[in-house]
Protein backbone atom coordinates (compact mmCIF):
# COMPACT_ATOMS: atom_id res chain seq x y z
CA UNK A 1 0.00 0.00 0.00
CA UNK A 2 1.75 3.39 -1.25
CA UNK A 3 1.54 6.36 1.22
CA UNK A 4 -1.57 8.42 0.34
CA UNK A 5 -0.58 11.71 0.54
CA UNK A 6 -4.18 13.41 0.25
CA UNK A 7 -7.88 11.87 0.93
CA UNK A 8 -10.71 13.47 0.85
CA UNK A 9 -14.33 12.05 1.78
CA UNK A 10 -17.46 13.45 0.57
CA UNK A 11 -16.32 16.83 -0.14
CA UNK A 12 -19.49 19.34 -1.00
CA UNK A 13 -17.88 22.29 -2.53
CA UNK A 14 -20.23 25.40 -4.12
CA UNK A 15 -20.66 29.62 -4.68
CA UNK A 16 -23.75 30.65 -2.68
CA UNK A 17 -26.52 28.29 -2.41
CA UNK A 18 -25.00 26.93 -5.85
CA UNK A 19 -23.39 23.27 -5.38
CA UNK A 20 -20.74 22.86 -7.56
CA UNK A 21 -19.54 19.67 -6.37
CA UNK A 22 -21.33 16.84 -4.32
CA UNK A 23 -20.47 13.73 -2.30
CA UNK A 24 -16.44 13.72 -4.07
CA UNK A 25 -14.53 11.13 -2.57
CA UNK A 26 -10.49 12.03 -3.91
CA UNK A 27 -7.41 9.88 -3.01
CA UNK A 28 -3.93 10.66 -4.52
CA UNK A 29 -0.87 8.28 -3.85
CA UNK A 30 2.71 9.34 -3.71
CA UNK A 31 3.79 8.11 -7.62
CA UNK A 32 0.76 8.16 -8.58
CA UNK A 33 -0.69 10.54 -11.51
CA UNK A 34 -4.82 11.97 -11.16
CA UNK A 35 -6.22 12.57 -13.81
CA UNK A 36 -9.57 14.50 -13.60
CA UNK A 37 -11.82 14.77 -16.80
CA UNK A 38 -14.37 16.80 -17.25
CA UNK A 39 -16.18 19.51 -19.37
CA UNK A 40 -16.22 22.83 -18.88
CA UNK A 41 -18.51 23.50 -15.71
CA UNK A 42 -18.15 20.01 -14.53
CA UNK A 43 -16.53 21.22 -11.31
CA UNK A 44 -12.11 20.46 -11.92
CA UNK A 45 -11.49 24.03 -10.90
CA UNK A 46 -13.73 23.77 -7.85
CA UNK A 47 -12.43 20.66 -6.84
CA UNK A 48 -8.57 22.03 -7.11
CA UNK A 49 -9.36 25.33 -5.09
CA UNK A 50 -11.28 22.95 -2.55
CA UNK A 51 -8.14 20.95 -1.81
CA UNK A 52 -5.48 23.99 -2.41
CA UNK A 53 -7.75 26.15 0.58
CA UNK A 54 -8.59 28.50 -2.50
CA UNK A 55 -12.41 28.40 -1.45
CA UNK A 56 -14.74 27.49 1.29
CA UNK A 57 -15.97 23.55 1.63
CA UNK A 58 -17.61 20.77 3.31
CA UNK A 59 -16.18 17.60 3.66
CA UNK A 60 -16.25 14.40 6.74
CA UNK A 61 -12.42 13.92 6.52
CA UNK A 62 -9.46 15.73 4.49
CA UNK A 63 -5.91 14.81 5.12
CA UNK A 64 -3.21 16.65 3.31
CA UNK A 65 0.54 14.93 3.69
CA UNK A 66 -0.53 13.10 6.68
CA UNK A 67 -2.20 16.27 8.77
CA UNK A 68 -6.32 16.41 8.98
CA UNK A 69 -7.18 19.41 7.34
CA UNK A 70 -9.85 21.09 9.45
CA UNK A 71 -10.71 24.72 7.42
CA UNK A 72 -9.68 26.32 4.61
CA UNK A 73 -5.74 27.48 5.40
CA UNK A 74 -3.04 25.24 4.39
CA UNK A 75 -0.01 25.63 7.09
CA UNK A 76 3.74 26.70 6.03
CA UNK A 77 4.94 23.23 6.11
CA UNK A 78 2.26 21.74 4.30
CA UNK A 79 2.53 25.08 1.45
CA UNK A 80 6.52 23.64 2.18
CA UNK A 81 5.60 19.94 0.07
CA UNK A 82 3.08 21.66 -2.50
CA UNK A 83 3.61 22.31 -6.10
CA UNK A 84 1.29 24.26 -7.94
CA UNK A 85 0.85 25.04 -11.92
CA UNK A 86 -2.24 27.08 -12.38
CA UNK A 87 -4.09 28.89 -15.03
CA UNK A 88 -2.98 32.32 -14.78
CA UNK A 89 -3.76 34.88 -16.85
CA UNK A 90 -0.14 35.81 -17.26
CA UNK A 91 3.40 36.05 -15.20
CA UNK A 92 4.55 38.89 -14.13
CA UNK A 93 6.09 40.92 -16.84
CA UNK A 94 8.59 43.53 -15.49
CA UNK A 95 11.08 40.53 -13.75
CA UNK A 96 13.21 38.56 -16.17
CA UNK A 97 12.84 34.22 -16.00
CA UNK A 98 16.02 33.94 -13.83
CA UNK A 99 14.67 36.73 -11.48
CA UNK A 100 11.41 34.99 -11.06
CA UNK A 101 13.00 32.05 -10.29
CA UNK A 102 14.75 33.51 -7.62
CA UNK A 103 11.98 35.12 -5.86
CA UNK A 104 10.52 32.02 -5.67
CA UNK A 105 13.35 29.82 -4.32
CA UNK A 106 13.25 31.95 -1.51
CA UNK A 107 10.10 30.48 -0.27
CA UNK A 108 11.38 27.41 0.21
CA UNK A 109 13.27 25.42 2.53
CA UNK A 110 15.11 23.14 0.08
CA UNK A 111 15.17 24.57 -3.50
CA UNK A 112 16.67 23.69 -6.56
CA UNK A 113 19.05 25.41 -7.95
CA UNK A 114 18.58 28.34 -10.77
CA UNK A 115 20.01 26.03 -13.18
CA UNK A 116 18.33 23.13 -12.50
CA UNK A 117 14.64 24.60 -12.84
CA UNK A 118 15.73 26.78 -16.20
CA UNK A 119 17.06 23.32 -17.22
CA UNK A 120 12.94 21.92 -16.44
CA UNK A 121 11.46 24.88 -18.06
CA UNK A 122 14.19 24.81 -20.99
CA UNK A 123 14.52 28.53 -20.58
CA UNK A 124 18.28 29.01 -20.20
CA UNK A 125 18.43 30.77 -23.76
CA UNK A 126 15.74 33.24 -22.54
CA UNK A 127 16.57 33.47 -18.59
CA UNK A 128 17.76 37.33 -18.82
CA UNK A 129 14.33 38.63 -20.69
CA UNK A 130 11.30 39.81 -19.40
CA UNK A 131 8.52 37.33 -18.39
CA UNK A 132 6.54 39.44 -19.96
CA UNK A 133 8.02 38.66 -23.42
CA UNK A 134 7.90 35.21 -23.53
CA UNK A 135 5.64 32.97 -25.89
CA UNK A 136 2.44 31.20 -24.37
CA UNK A 137 4.42 28.29 -24.28
CA UNK A 138 7.36 29.45 -22.40
CA UNK A 139 5.18 30.92 -20.38
CA UNK A 140 3.76 27.54 -19.41
CA UNK A 141 6.73 25.74 -19.19
CA UNK A 142 8.24 28.78 -16.45
CA UNK A 143 5.25 28.27 -14.38
CA UNK A 144 6.42 24.47 -14.27
CA UNK A 145 9.33 25.24 -13.04
CA UNK A 146 7.92 27.43 -10.22
CA UNK A 147 5.78 24.79 -9.13
CA UNK A 148 8.60 22.67 -9.19
CA UNK A 149 10.95 24.77 -6.99
CA UNK A 150 10.56 23.46 -3.47
CA UNK A 151 11.06 19.61 -4.78
CA UNK A 152 7.12 19.28 -4.03
CA UNK A 153 5.93 15.71 -2.64
CA UNK A 154 2.50 16.28 -4.42
CA UNK A 155 1.96 18.69 -7.55
CA UNK A 156 -1.08 20.22 -8.87
CA UNK A 157 -1.40 20.94 -12.35
CA UNK A 158 -4.13 22.44 -13.96
CA UNK A 159 -4.22 22.29 -17.58
CA UNK A 160 -0.21 22.55 -18.28
CA UNK A 161 0.03 21.97 -21.62
CA UNK A 162 -2.27 24.22 -23.08
CA UNK A 163 -0.71 26.66 -25.13
CA UNK A 164 2.64 24.36 -25.69
CA UNK A 165 3.96 23.23 -28.79
CA UNK A 166 3.84 19.58 -29.62
CA UNK A 167 7.83 19.26 -28.58
CA UNK A 168 7.25 21.21 -25.43
CA UNK A 169 4.23 18.36 -24.38
CA UNK A 170 6.17 15.18 -24.83
CA UNK A 171 8.84 17.03 -23.05
CA UNK A 172 6.54 17.31 -19.90
CA UNK A 173 5.00 14.08 -20.28
CA UNK A 174 8.47 12.53 -19.93
CA UNK A 175 8.98 15.32 -16.96
CA UNK A 176 5.70 13.90 -15.35
CA UNK A 177 7.00 10.42 -15.83
CA UNK A 178 10.02 11.43 -14.03
CA UNK A 179 8.35 12.71 -11.48
CA UNK A 180 6.43 9.79 -10.83
CA UNK A 181 9.10 7.38 -10.68
CA UNK A 182 10.08 10.19 -7.84
CA UNK A 183 7.30 9.24 -6.26
CA UNK A 184 5.50 12.51 -6.28
CA UNK A 185 2.05 12.36 -6.66
CA UNK A 186 0.14 14.66 -9.04
CA UNK A 187 -3.19 15.66 -10.02
CA UNK A 188 -3.77 16.58 -13.21
CA UNK A 189 -6.60 18.38 -15.00
CA UNK A 190 -6.68 18.18 -19.02
CA UNK A 191 -8.95 18.64 -21.90
CA UNK A 192 -6.67 16.29 -23.98
CA UNK A 193 -7.76 13.07 -23.17
CA UNK A 194 -4.55 11.59 -24.72
CA UNK A 195 -3.12 13.03 -22.02
CA UNK A 196 -4.79 11.30 -19.96
CA UNK A 197 -4.35 8.06 -21.69
CA UNK A 198 -0.87 8.36 -21.23
CA UNK A 199 -0.14 9.98 -18.14
CA UNK A 200 -2.46 8.63 -15.61
CA UNK A 201 -2.57 5.88 -13.48
CA UNK A 202 -6.15 6.57 -12.50
CA UNK A 203 -9.01 8.68 -14.05
CA UNK A 204 -11.50 10.49 -11.88
CA UNK A 205 -14.39 11.51 -14.35
CA UNK A 206 -16.48 14.30 -13.24
CA UNK A 207 -19.99 15.42 -14.12
CA UNK A 208 -21.96 17.79 -13.28
CA UNK A 209 -20.22 17.90 -9.70
CA UNK A 210 -20.43 13.84 -9.16
CA UNK A 211 -17.59 11.67 -9.64
CA UNK A 212 -18.86 9.34 -12.28
CA UNK A 213 -15.70 7.03 -12.72
CA UNK A 214 -12.91 6.51 -11.11
CA UNK A 215 -10.43 3.76 -12.38
CA UNK A 216 -7.57 3.63 -14.33
CA UNK A 217 -7.57 3.81 -18.17
CA UNK A 218 -7.66 -0.29 -18.89
CA UNK A 219 -10.42 -1.23 -16.81
CA UNK A 220 -12.32 1.85 -17.57
CA UNK A 221 -11.52 0.48 -21.20
CA UNK A 222 -12.54 -3.01 -20.40
CA UNK A 223 -15.68 -2.31 -18.42
CA UNK A 224 -17.05 -0.65 -21.45
CA UNK A 225 -15.59 -3.42 -23.50
CA UNK A 226 -16.91 -2.19 -27.23
CA UNK A 227 -14.85 -1.98 -29.69
CA UNK A 228 -14.76 0.04 -33.50
CA UNK A 229 -15.00 -1.14 -36.44
CA UNK A 230 -14.13 1.34 -39.22
CA UNK A 231 -14.40 0.67 -43.12
CA UNK A 232 -15.91 1.70 -45.77
CA UNK A 233 -19.28 -0.75 -46.99
CA UNK A 234 -21.36 -0.98 -50.09
CA UNK A 235 -24.35 -2.41 -47.25
CA UNK A 236 -27.12 0.09 -46.65
CA UNK A 237 -27.61 1.76 -43.07
CA UNK A 238 -30.42 -1.04 -42.19
CA UNK A 239 -28.69 -4.03 -43.08
CA UNK A 240 -25.49 -2.73 -40.73
CA UNK A 241 -27.66 -2.30 -37.84
CA UNK A 242 -28.78 -5.91 -38.38
CA UNK A 243 -25.28 -7.48 -38.44
CA UNK A 244 -24.52 -9.74 -34.50
CA UNK A 245 -23.31 -7.10 -31.81
CA UNK A 246 -23.89 -3.79 -33.41
CA UNK A 247 -24.68 -1.28 -31.39
CA UNK A 248 -24.17 2.06 -33.11
CA UNK A 249 -23.66 3.10 -36.53
CA UNK A 250 -22.05 6.21 -37.49
CA UNK A 251 -20.60 7.47 -41.52
CA UNK A 252 -18.46 10.60 -41.41
CA UNK A 253 -15.81 10.06 -44.09
CA UNK A 254 -15.76 5.93 -43.46
CA UNK A 255 -18.18 4.27 -42.26
CA UNK A 256 -17.68 3.40 -37.66
CA UNK A 257 -19.60 0.71 -36.55
CA UNK A 258 -19.76 0.16 -32.73
CA UNK A 259 -20.09 -3.14 -31.52
CA UNK A 260 -20.00 -5.63 -27.95
CA UNK A 261 -18.89 -8.28 -30.25
CA UNK A 262 -16.82 -7.12 -32.75
CA UNK A 263 -15.65 -10.87 -34.37
CA UNK A 264 -19.30 -11.80 -34.78
CA UNK A 265 -20.24 -8.03 -37.01
CA UNK A 266 -16.80 -8.90 -38.60
CA UNK A 267 -17.65 -12.45 -40.04
CA UNK A 268 -21.03 -11.03 -41.01
CA UNK A 269 -19.82 -8.14 -42.56
CA UNK A 270 -17.25 -9.46 -44.74
CA UNK A 271 -19.36 -12.55 -45.54
CA UNK A 272 -22.17 -9.91 -46.63
CA UNK A 273 -20.34 -7.56 -48.39
CA UNK A 274 -17.03 -8.62 -50.40
CA UNK A 275 -16.61 -5.67 -51.86
CA UNK A 276 -15.41 -4.03 -48.11
CA UNK A 277 -12.27 -1.72 -48.01
CA UNK A 278 -9.93 0.36 -45.52
CA UNK A 279 -11.00 -1.97 -42.75
CA UNK A 280 -9.91 -1.57 -38.93
CA UNK A 281 -10.24 -2.25 -35.61
CA UNK A 282 -9.75 -0.94 -32.30
CA UNK A 283 -10.59 -0.52 -28.75
CA UNK A 284 -12.47 2.33 -27.87
CA UNK A 285 -10.34 5.21 -26.64
CA UNK A 286 -10.54 7.43 -23.25
CA UNK A 287 -12.31 9.30 -25.73
CA UNK A 288 -14.95 7.52 -26.05
CA UNK A 289 -15.50 6.24 -22.97
CA UNK A 290 -15.59 9.68 -21.65
CA UNK A 291 -17.87 10.34 -24.42
CA UNK A 292 -19.65 7.22 -23.05
CA UNK A 293 -20.23 8.15 -19.82
CA UNK A 294 -20.83 12.22 -20.08
CA UNK A 295 -23.41 11.19 -22.24
CA UNK A 296 -22.61 12.33 -25.57
CA UNK A 297 -21.04 15.74 -24.18
CA UNK A 298 -17.71 17.20 -24.90
CA UNK B 1 16.83 37.94 9.76
CA UNK B 2 14.50 35.51 6.81
CA UNK B 3 15.88 36.38 3.18
CA UNK B 4 12.58 36.28 2.13
CA UNK B 5 11.63 39.57 3.17
CA UNK B 6 14.95 41.09 1.82
CA UNK B 7 14.69 39.13 -1.40
CA UNK B 8 11.03 40.68 -1.71
CA UNK B 9 11.56 43.90 -1.13
CA UNK B 10 14.63 43.55 -3.41
CA UNK B 11 12.41 42.74 -6.42
CA UNK B 12 9.42 44.77 -5.74
CA UNK B 13 11.98 47.62 -5.56
CA UNK B 14 13.17 46.23 -8.97
CA UNK B 15 10.55 45.50 -10.71
CA UNK B 16 9.26 49.25 -10.12
CA UNK B 17 12.18 50.67 -11.47
CA UNK B 18 11.26 49.01 -14.56
CA UNK B 19 8.09 50.56 -14.86
CA UNK B 20 7.98 54.41 -15.61
CA UNK B 21 4.46 55.09 -15.75
CA UNK B 22 5.01 54.57 -11.72
CA UNK B 23 8.34 56.36 -11.26
CA UNK B 24 8.05 59.17 -13.60
CA UNK B 25 4.96 60.71 -12.22
CA UNK B 26 5.46 59.75 -8.88
CA UNK B 27 9.20 62.07 -8.85
CA UNK B 28 8.33 64.42 -11.76
CA UNK B 29 4.35 65.89 -9.79
CA UNK B 30 5.66 66.83 -6.52
CA UNK B 31 8.76 68.14 -7.92
CA UNK B 32 7.60 70.15 -11.03
CA UNK B 33 4.69 71.29 -8.56
CA UNK B 34 6.88 72.84 -6.42
CA UNK B 35 9.60 74.23 -8.71
CA UNK B 36 6.77 75.88 -10.36
CA UNK B 37 4.42 77.29 -7.40
CA UNK B 38 7.10 76.86 -4.64
CA UNK B 39 9.98 78.63 -6.14
CA UNK B 40 9.19 80.64 -9.65
CA UNK B 41 5.90 81.47 -7.99
CA UNK B 42 7.45 83.30 -4.91
CA UNK B 43 4.87 84.76 -3.44
CA UNK B 44 6.27 85.49 0.29
CA UNK B 45 8.95 85.00 3.08
CA UNK B 46 6.94 81.97 4.03
CA UNK B 47 6.00 79.99 1.25
CA UNK B 48 8.44 77.86 0.01
CA UNK B 49 8.44 76.40 3.18
CA UNK B 50 4.91 75.88 3.25
CA UNK B 51 4.51 74.14 0.16
CA UNK B 52 7.91 71.98 0.91
CA UNK B 53 5.80 70.79 3.08
CA UNK B 54 2.94 70.74 1.30
CA UNK B 55 4.16 68.71 -1.56
CA UNK B 56 6.42 66.86 0.67
CA UNK B 57 3.16 65.31 2.08
CA UNK B 58 1.60 65.04 -1.37
CA UNK B 59 4.96 63.35 -2.64
CA UNK B 60 5.04 60.68 -0.36
CA UNK B 61 1.47 59.60 -0.63
CA UNK B 62 2.20 58.72 -4.30
CA UNK B 63 4.08 55.08 -4.20
CA UNK B 64 2.62 53.80 -1.20
CA UNK B 65 -0.77 54.54 -2.69
CA UNK B 66 -0.14 53.36 -6.26
CA UNK B 67 1.90 50.64 -5.52
CA UNK B 68 -0.60 49.08 -3.24
CA UNK B 69 -3.33 49.88 -5.90
CA UNK B 70 -1.95 49.56 -8.86
CA UNK B 71 0.16 46.32 -8.63
CA UNK B 72 -1.72 44.35 -6.09
CA UNK B 73 -4.38 44.65 -8.33
CA UNK B 74 -2.43 43.31 -11.26
CA UNK B 75 -1.04 40.84 -9.15
CA UNK B 76 -4.52 39.45 -8.46
CA UNK B 77 -5.35 40.18 -12.24
CA UNK B 78 -2.76 37.72 -13.54
CA UNK B 79 -3.34 35.26 -10.89
CA UNK B 80 0.05 35.96 -9.43
CA UNK B 81 -1.27 37.18 -6.21
CA UNK B 82 -2.94 33.37 -5.84
CA UNK B 83 0.29 31.49 -6.55
CA UNK B 84 2.14 33.74 -4.14
CA UNK B 85 -0.66 33.21 -1.62
CA UNK B 86 -0.39 29.15 -2.28
CA UNK B 87 3.19 29.16 -1.77
CA UNK B 88 4.82 28.94 1.86
CA UNK B 89 6.18 32.60 1.13
CA UNK B 90 4.36 34.43 4.45
CA UNK B 91 1.65 36.72 3.60
CA UNK B 92 3.21 39.77 5.48
CA UNK B 93 6.77 38.85 3.31
CA UNK B 94 4.66 40.14 0.36
CA UNK B 95 3.19 43.58 2.56
CA UNK B 96 6.34 44.42 3.87
CA UNK B 97 8.59 44.63 0.87
CA UNK B 98 5.87 46.73 -0.82
CA UNK B 99 5.69 48.97 1.72
CA UNK B 100 9.55 49.25 1.95
CA UNK B 101 9.84 49.79 -1.77
CA UNK B 102 7.51 52.36 -1.42
CA UNK B 103 8.98 54.17 1.13
CA UNK B 104 12.48 54.27 -0.51
CA UNK B 105 10.80 56.15 -3.20
CA UNK B 106 9.37 58.55 -0.58
CA UNK B 107 12.64 59.19 1.17
CA UNK B 108 14.09 59.86 -2.71
CA UNK B 109 11.20 62.02 -3.25
CA UNK B 110 11.42 63.52 0.02
CA UNK B 111 15.25 63.99 -0.31
CA UNK B 112 15.07 65.59 -3.69
CA UNK B 113 12.51 68.28 -2.58
CA UNK B 114 14.49 68.89 0.40
CA UNK B 115 17.54 69.48 -1.96
CA UNK B 116 15.50 71.93 -4.16
CA UNK B 117 13.91 73.87 -1.38
CA UNK B 118 17.25 74.04 0.79
CA UNK B 119 18.99 75.68 -2.14
CA UNK B 120 16.52 77.50 -5.04
CA UNK B 121 13.91 78.04 -2.21
CA UNK B 122 16.05 78.85 0.42
CA UNK B 123 14.35 77.21 2.85
CA UNK B 124 15.98 77.31 6.59
CA UNK B 125 14.66 74.70 9.27
CA UNK B 126 16.38 73.73 12.36
CA UNK B 127 18.22 70.28 12.04
CA UNK B 128 15.01 68.99 14.49
CA UNK B 129 12.13 69.89 11.94
CA UNK B 130 14.17 68.37 9.19
CA UNK B 131 13.96 65.08 11.37
CA UNK B 132 10.40 65.32 12.51
CA UNK B 133 9.16 65.68 9.35
CA UNK B 134 11.10 63.42 7.79
CA UNK B 135 9.32 60.94 10.68
CA UNK B 136 6.18 62.18 10.34
CA UNK B 137 5.90 61.62 6.64
CA UNK B 138 7.35 58.01 6.91
CA UNK B 139 4.98 57.18 9.34
CA UNK B 140 2.13 58.87 7.55
CA UNK B 141 2.53 56.80 4.35
CA UNK B 142 1.35 53.85 6.42
CA UNK B 143 -2.72 54.67 6.24
CA UNK B 144 -2.59 55.41 2.26
CA UNK B 145 -0.56 52.26 2.15
CA UNK B 146 -3.51 50.68 3.66
CA UNK B 147 -6.05 52.57 1.65
CA UNK B 148 -4.05 51.25 -2.03
CA UNK B 149 -4.11 47.85 -0.72
CA UNK B 150 -7.67 47.66 0.09
CA UNK B 151 -8.32 49.56 -4.01
CA UNK B 152 -6.12 47.01 -4.88
CA UNK B 153 -7.84 43.82 -3.06
CA UNK B 154 -11.44 45.15 -4.77
CA UNK B 155 -11.24 46.48 -7.31
CA UNK B 156 -10.55 45.48 -11.34
CA UNK B 157 -6.59 45.91 -12.71
CA UNK B 158 -8.05 47.52 -15.12
CA UNK B 159 -10.12 50.81 -13.01
CA UNK B 160 -8.04 51.06 -10.25
CA UNK B 161 -5.29 53.59 -11.32
CA UNK B 162 -8.24 55.63 -11.86
CA UNK B 163 -9.67 55.04 -8.93
CA UNK B 164 -6.59 55.77 -7.03
CA UNK B 165 -5.99 58.97 -9.16
CA UNK B 166 -9.40 59.84 -8.37
CA UNK B 167 -8.62 59.78 -4.92
CA UNK B 168 -4.88 60.83 -5.00
CA UNK B 169 -5.67 64.14 -6.83
CA UNK B 170 -9.09 65.84 -5.16
CA UNK B 171 -8.38 64.50 -1.24
CA UNK B 172 -4.46 66.36 -1.75
CA UNK B 173 -6.64 69.55 -3.18
CA UNK B 174 -9.51 69.73 -0.23
CA UNK B 175 -7.08 68.21 2.62
CA UNK B 176 -5.10 71.77 1.88
CA UNK B 177 -1.85 70.13 0.23
CA UNK B 178 -1.64 72.47 -2.16
CA UNK B 179 -3.43 75.22 -0.88
CA UNK B 180 -4.47 76.17 2.78
CA UNK B 181 -7.59 75.18 3.51
CA UNK B 182 -8.42 78.75 5.05
CA UNK B 183 -8.79 80.10 1.50
CA UNK B 184 -11.53 77.61 1.17
CA UNK B 185 -15.24 78.63 1.39
CA UNK B 186 -16.58 77.04 4.71
CA UNK B 187 -18.25 74.20 3.42
CA UNK B 188 -15.37 73.48 1.89
CA UNK B 189 -13.08 73.78 4.91
CA UNK B 190 -15.70 71.03 7.01
CA UNK B 191 -15.43 68.98 3.99
CA UNK B 192 -11.68 68.85 4.60
CA UNK B 193 -11.86 67.66 8.39
CA UNK B 194 -13.24 64.02 7.18
CA UNK B 195 -10.20 63.80 4.48
CA UNK B 196 -6.82 61.42 6.08
CA UNK B 197 -4.54 64.06 3.71
CA UNK B 198 -5.86 66.72 5.80
CA UNK B 199 -4.81 64.90 9.14
CA UNK B 200 -2.03 63.90 7.75
CA UNK B 201 -0.57 67.25 6.57
CA UNK B 202 -1.57 69.20 9.77
CA UNK B 203 0.86 67.01 11.53
CA UNK B 204 3.43 68.16 9.30
CA UNK B 205 2.45 71.96 8.84
CA UNK B 206 2.53 71.78 12.78
CA UNK B 207 5.94 71.22 12.80
CA UNK B 208 7.00 74.60 10.85
CA UNK B 209 4.25 76.36 13.00
CA UNK B 210 1.49 76.50 9.80
CA UNK B 211 -1.17 74.28 10.87
CA UNK B 212 -4.65 75.41 11.37
CA UNK B 213 -4.32 74.81 15.57
CA UNK B 214 -6.19 71.71 16.05
CA UNK B 215 -4.46 69.28 18.83
CA UNK B 216 -1.81 66.59 17.30
CA UNK B 217 -3.80 63.79 19.26
CA UNK B 218 -6.84 64.46 17.16
CA UNK B 219 -4.94 64.01 13.96
CA UNK B 220 -2.76 60.63 15.35
CA UNK B 221 -6.43 60.07 16.88
CA UNK B 222 -8.41 59.99 12.86
CA UNK B 223 -5.33 58.38 11.00
CA UNK B 224 -5.34 55.63 13.91
CA UNK B 225 -9.00 55.42 13.10
CA UNK B 226 -8.44 55.60 9.82
CA UNK B 227 -5.85 52.60 9.38
CA UNK B 228 -8.21 50.60 12.12
CA UNK B 229 -10.72 50.78 9.65
CA UNK B 230 -8.74 49.72 6.23
CA UNK B 231 -7.66 47.25 8.14
CA UNK B 232 -10.50 45.76 9.13
CA UNK B 233 -12.15 46.21 5.53
CA UNK B 234 -8.79 44.77 3.89
CA UNK B 235 -9.00 41.30 6.24
CA UNK B 236 -12.78 41.21 4.95
CA UNK B 237 -11.83 41.81 1.40
CA UNK B 238 -8.87 38.84 2.02
CA UNK B 239 -11.25 36.24 3.80
CA UNK B 240 -13.49 36.76 1.07
CA UNK B 241 -10.80 36.84 -2.26
CA UNK B 242 -10.87 33.66 -3.83
CA UNK B 243 -7.84 32.53 -6.09
CA UNK B 244 -10.05 35.03 -9.09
Amino acid sequence: MKTLLAEMQQLNAGYGSQAVLENVNLTIAAGEVVAVLGINGAGKTTLIKSLLGLMPYQCEHFSLLGYQQHDQRRAANIKQQLGVMLQLGSVSATLTVAEQLLVFRHYYANPKSLAELLEIADLEAVQHHRCGDLSAGQQQRLLLALALCGNPRLLFLDEPTVGMDIHARRRLWQQIAELRQQQVGMLLTTHYLEEAEQLADRVVVLHQGRVIANDSVSSLKSRLNYQRIRCRSSLSQQQLWQLPGVVDVSSERLLTITSKSAPDTLRALLNQDPDLQDLDVQMLSLEHIFLHLTGGQA
Amino acid sequence: MNTVYFSETYYDLKSLLRTPSFFIPSLAFPLVFYIFFGIILHFSQGHPGYLLVGYGCFGVIAPALFNFSVYVATDRAKGWLTLKRLSPMPMTAYLCAKLLSSLVFAVVIWALLLLLATTAGKVTLAPSQYLLLTAILLLGVIPFALLGLLLGLTFAERSTPAIANLIYLPTAFFGGLWIPIMLFPEALQNVALWLPTFHFAQLAFAVIGADEGIAWYWHVGYLLLFSVVMGAAIRWRWQTLSGD
